[in-house]
């Protein structure tokens, strides 16, 4: 008895329905996803609950880690780099607008420093950026 | 004769899989590199020396201490009744100036919430301060 030779499947047949599904999943990140650089340290910020909501902008933003750790524009930097970075941002452009990504268990006593210095080079008021609260 | 399967397999001349490899590639690229966070932000003035201003007389002030506790004018509160006191005050005079003053080692968390719920509260001027020495 002789049994018909099971049909060859093409190859693409069992593939196009996989290259859909990742050309959908490519669409969504690609559309649902904002591209930012990476932060020059890990960063996590505080929660709040009924804030503004905002994007977070890519310039004059001011990292600050738990440890003191500072970057300015995605550049690590010390704290009297930072008066003259902001100093010379705040006489190119105004308004100037600078954001601060502070870590959450950052103490009071560094927050202040660096309001300090900020007020040294003569910013007037700062945006910080927090999460929603989950 | 059994010519069929060469013509199928001419259909496929511009190869599949690396059409695949690349959107693969892609889809790693964006899955990697874009970011989902949510942001909220608060505005913080920047705040003066450290010396009392005449503002600063006629304040009130809350105090964030070590372990996330709030005091008004000395007395501990919660952040409930901070919204609930400071709704009061922020309804008869919109403009009343709150110095909030977290101690050194206060985490920035206690302190954000903190300016957040006097924000919400109706508080305009709300600034930041360090503990008189």
């Amino acid at each position: 008895m002789r049994f018909p030779e099971p049909e060859r499947r093409e190859f693409g047949e069992n593939v196009i329905p996989l290259i859909n599904i990742v050309f959908l999943l490519l669409i969504f990140f690609m559309l649902a996803g904002t591209l930012t650089p990476p932060d020059a340290f890990d960063v996590e910020p505080p929660e709040t609950r009924e804030a503004r909501m905002e994007d977070e902008p890519e310039e004059g933003l001011i990292l600050l880690s738990a440890d003191g750790e500072l970057a300015f524009e995605g550049e690590e930097i010390t704290f009297s780099g930072l008066a003259e970075a902001v100093a010379s941002r705040l006489r190119d452009d105004e308004p100037p607008m600078l954001t601060l990504k502070a870590d959450s268990a950052v103490p009071a006593s560094l927050l202040l420093d660096l309001m300090d210095v900020l007020r040294e080079a003569g910013a007037e008021s700062i945006m910080l950026l927090t999460t929603p609260e989950s | 004769m059994h010519v069929e399967p060469e013509q199928r397999r001419r259909r496929h001349l511009i190869g599949l899989t690396p059409l695949i490899d690349v959107v693969f590639i892609l889809l790693v690229f964006f899955m990697l590199a874009s970011s989902f966070m949510d942001w909220q932000s608060i505005s913080l003035s920047v705040p003066g020396d450290g010396r009392a201003t005449e503002a600063d007389l006629r304040s009130t002030v809350v105090r964030v201490l070590e372990d996330g506790q709030v005091e008004v004018d000395g007395e501990p509160t919660t952040v409930v009744g901070l919204r609930e006191r400071f709704g009061e005050i922020f309804a008869d005079d919109p403009d009343h100036a709150v110095v909030v003053r977290p101690q050194d080692q206060a985490a920035l968390q206690h302190v954000v919430r903190v300016v957040e719920t006097l924000n919400a509260a109706g508080g305009t001027r709300v600034t930041l301060n360090r503990e008189p020495r």
